[in-house]
């Protein structure tokens, strides 16, 4: 499905995922005004939680940076079609892999769910790496 | 390049982390030995820092506590005391404090008329740093180089000055100039102190003689100084190398049954970790304890390793109950570290099935209050409230709590009063005419007798049984007062501790004056209550003939001191033939007790 993502909808793509993270940290500034428990008294959720809303959305703007970069320097669409869903999804791992794992998580570490950030970092090292490793010029994939 | 190629080179890490994380999780929970049971008793003893690298709040919360600090190496910040050159006279022995060139604590003691040194010793150990703080030396004295003995000196925190060990027993003053006298409470560490200031601790008594038990000695040795994690939780070393796996980390989610999880224990087991050392008992094998430790393992039964000392307890089949007088006539213990025995007395307790009270209700030992360790919200009524109704109209005491009436200030220990850990209910008129046992009421009701805090009972709602007779003595003075000059030496002291409290509802000034008396009861640490109650309650005026006043001085020391502290606050309210008649009788209850 994200294999179609156009450069228009991974700009947009990426805004969106900016303002979910933002939004993310109201929450938790609510939660601490609120002294909310579970939160004030937990301090793995609230590290967790925070990681979560700090990686969100700097990979949220790191994912518009890739946008405009593979633009810029003419990406090859092939690998640009590719670069794209990586940097979308990379970034929503990340972001929600600590997020989720620190609202379920056990006493001394985080949940099952944040084995997916490492998951999500590759793929978006990989997007970075390629977008700025492969030329405009460089020879299509496929058969020669 | 294939076609794949560059969803491979982007996604293809990511797929095979996923893989990996698959594989692992599933070895992780399919291998037995993850989650199997473990034998913790084989466990490695791991110490509170490789504890604090998963759990650092919980560390940091102990590193707050008085356990921490139980037992330490005698160097840096863990000696309180100055060690510059201080001396103490006590019994005709001179104590002197140094420092060695290394600036380690010295302690040197020699008879105040000359001689060779009692004692010539570096301190190797500190004990405690609440109340008082004890010290420990390395001195073979036939039980080998390992062994080591508690020092006949402590530093007291609160006013910041040296005692005699022999000063702080509730017991008669002892023969002056008499060294094993002296040298009463030079008790070895090995086979005492280690037991309950130290994380599972092995005495090692050893035949040093190989097989002819002609020399018995010590190869001790501890987990860790001071009460630990392990301590409460069991060894650790299974549980460090079973969570060492990340995948088992994640998936265990919520504990490891290879330690113990005090919170998730029955109220009985649970109040059995305290019991350990805060509950007096009596080894199934004793042998064994001094070879190997007591064999507990926190988490199981301590019932399976001892039994608590009570009044009725007996010893290798005798018919003697050598520890009743540790406990009130009612059986409810009187000392310190039998907060269990109170417990499992108490009618909450439910027999330590779920659902009861253990010491865990109210006590935390990871909360924010290192003194008294009482849990957050379950300070004075809130402790009760959970199971109780709170009823503002209850006792009819605006300003006294559930624990002033249900958990009096009848317990002594470290030359302090301290609450009961049985929880009961007062009944005064029960005890009129009785003089063996303090009661809630009057320990409070400082200028009462029983009689009167009978009488009071059905006006404040309450049930009590009708007052019986009274002792010709319950018309002289209240019944506090009639403890302090005639009760045991616990009564003794609680009774000055008590006209210390700050609820009580008499003025300071007809308290001092009741209190000059007891400056020269016969035991050291009544006399030392009494000017501690003294100092509490007394003004600034008072301050300086106070301070003249030493309650471990010899007696024609403290005469000129008490003399002048008499004809500032004038009598008693005792006649001489009263005071004598009631000291009279406390010559017919002498005891030595401990700590």
């Amino acid at each position: 499905m994200l294999r179609g993502v156009s450069p228009e909808r991974h700009l947009r793509l990426s805004l969106a995922l900016l303002a979910l993270f933002l939004a993310t940290g109201l929450w938790l500034e609510a939660m601490i005004g609120l002294r909310a428990a579970g939160w004030v008294d937990d301090p793995l959720r609230r590290e967790f939680l925070r990681l979560g809303h700090a990686h969100g959305g700097i990979l949220a703007l790191l994912n518009l940076g890739v946008g405009l970069a593979i633009e810029r320097l003419a990406t090859p669409e092939p690998w640009a079609r590719v670069i794209r869903p990586a940097g979308l999804c990379g970034a929503l791992l990340v972001g929600f892999g600590f997020i989720v794992g620190g609202l379920w998580h056990g006493p001394t570490d985080p949940g099952l769910p944040v084995l997916v950030v490492p998951a999500g970092a590759l793929m978006l090292l990989g997007a970075v790496v390629c977008a700025a490793l492969v030329r405009r010029g460089d020879r299509r994939p496929g058969p020669p | 390049m294939t076609r794949w190629g560059p969803a491979l080179g982007l996604f293809g890490p990511a797929l095979v982390w996923v893989v990996v994380v698959v594989v692992g999780l599933v070895r992780t929970a399919s291998d037995l030995e993850a989650w199997g049971p473990v034998d913790r008793r084989e466990a490695a003893v791991v110490g509170s820092e490789a504890c604090g690298v998963c759990h650092p709040a919980q560390v940091a919360s102990w590193r707050q506590t008085y356990h921490r600090t139980m037992t330490q190496p005698a160097a840096g910040a863990a000696v309180l005391a100055p060690f510059a050159g201080e001396s103490l006279v006590y019994q005709g022995f001179r104590a002197t404090m140094t420092r060695t060139g290394f600036g380690l604590p010295h302690l040197r003691v020699e008879a105040v008329d000359g001689g060779p040194p009692l004692l010539d010793v570096d301190v190797a150990l500190t004990v405690g740093s609440h109340r008082y703080q004890q010290y420990v030396a390395r001195l073979d004295r036939g039980g080998g180089p390992g062994e080591m003995w508690r020092l006949p000196v402590a530093w007291h925190l609160g006013e910041r000055r040296w005692m005699a060990m022999n000063a702080a027993f509730l017991e008669p003053e002892g023969e002056p100039g008499d060294a094993d006298d002296y040298l009463r409470h030079f008790g070895r560490w090995n086979d005492n102190c280690i037991l309950c200031h130290n994380t599972q601790p092995v005495p090692g008594l050893v035949d040093m003689a190989k097989g002819t038990g002609e020399a018995m000695g010590f190869a001790s040795r501890v987990g860790e100084f001071g009460i630990a994690c392990e301590a409460c939780h069991g060894p650790a070393g299974a549980h460090v190398e079973r969570q060492g796996d990340p995948a088992r980390r994640l998936l265990g989610g919520a504990g490891d049954p290879a330690v113990a999880h005090p919170g998730r224990l029955t109220p009985g087991d649970e109040s059995g970790l305290c019991g350990r050392c805060h509950g007096n008992r009596i080894a199934a094998d004793v042998g064994a304890v001094l070879r190997e430790g007591d064999g507990f393992l926190p988490g199981e039964p301590l019932a399976s390793v001892s039994r608590p000392i009570f009044a009725d307890s007996r010893v290798g089949g005798s018919e003697e109950t050598p520890f009743a007088a540790r406990f009130w006539p009612d059986g409810t213990p009187r000392l310190s570290a039998y907060e269990y025995q109170g417990l499992l007395q108490s009618p909450c307790h439910q027999g330590g099935a779920p659902g009861g009270l253990g010491c865990n209700h109210c006590h935390d030992m990871h909360g924010d209050e290192p003194d008294m360790q009482v849990r957050a919200g379950r300070k004075r009524a809130d402790g009760c409230v959970g199971c109780h109704t709170q009823d503002a109209s209850h006792g009819g005491h605006r300003t006294v709590d559930c624990q002033g009436c249900h958990m009096p200030r009848i317990t002594y220990g470290l030359l302090e009063g301290m609450i009961s850990h049985r929880v009961s209910s007062p009944d005064p008129g029960a005890w009129v005419g009785r003089h063996d046992q303090p009661d809630a009421c009057t320990q409070c009701h400082v200028d009462r007798s029983r009689r009167w805090a009978a009488e009071q009972l059905p006006r404040l709602g309450l049930a009590g049984s009708r007052a019986g007779e009274e002792a010709s003595e319950e018309l002289w003075a209240p019944r506090v007062l009639l403890d302090l000059h005639g009760g045991d030496p616990v009564q003794r002291g609680l009774a000055a501790h008590a006209l210390a409290r700050a609820e009580v509802p008499v003025p300071a000034a007809i308290r001092l004056a009741w209190l000059v008396d007891a400056l020269e009861d016969g035991y050291p640490a009544v006399r030392w209550m009494a000017w501690r109650a003294m100092q509490r309650l007394a003004g600034p005026e008072l301050g300086g003939v106070l301070a003249d006043y030493d309650p471990h001085a010899e007696a024609a020391l403290r005469v000129p001191a008490v003399d002048a502290l008499r004809a500032r606050l004038g009598p008693g309210p005792l006649t001489e033939a009263q005071r004598l008649a009631l000291e009279a009788r406390q010559d017919t209850t002498l005891l030595s007790i401990g700590e």
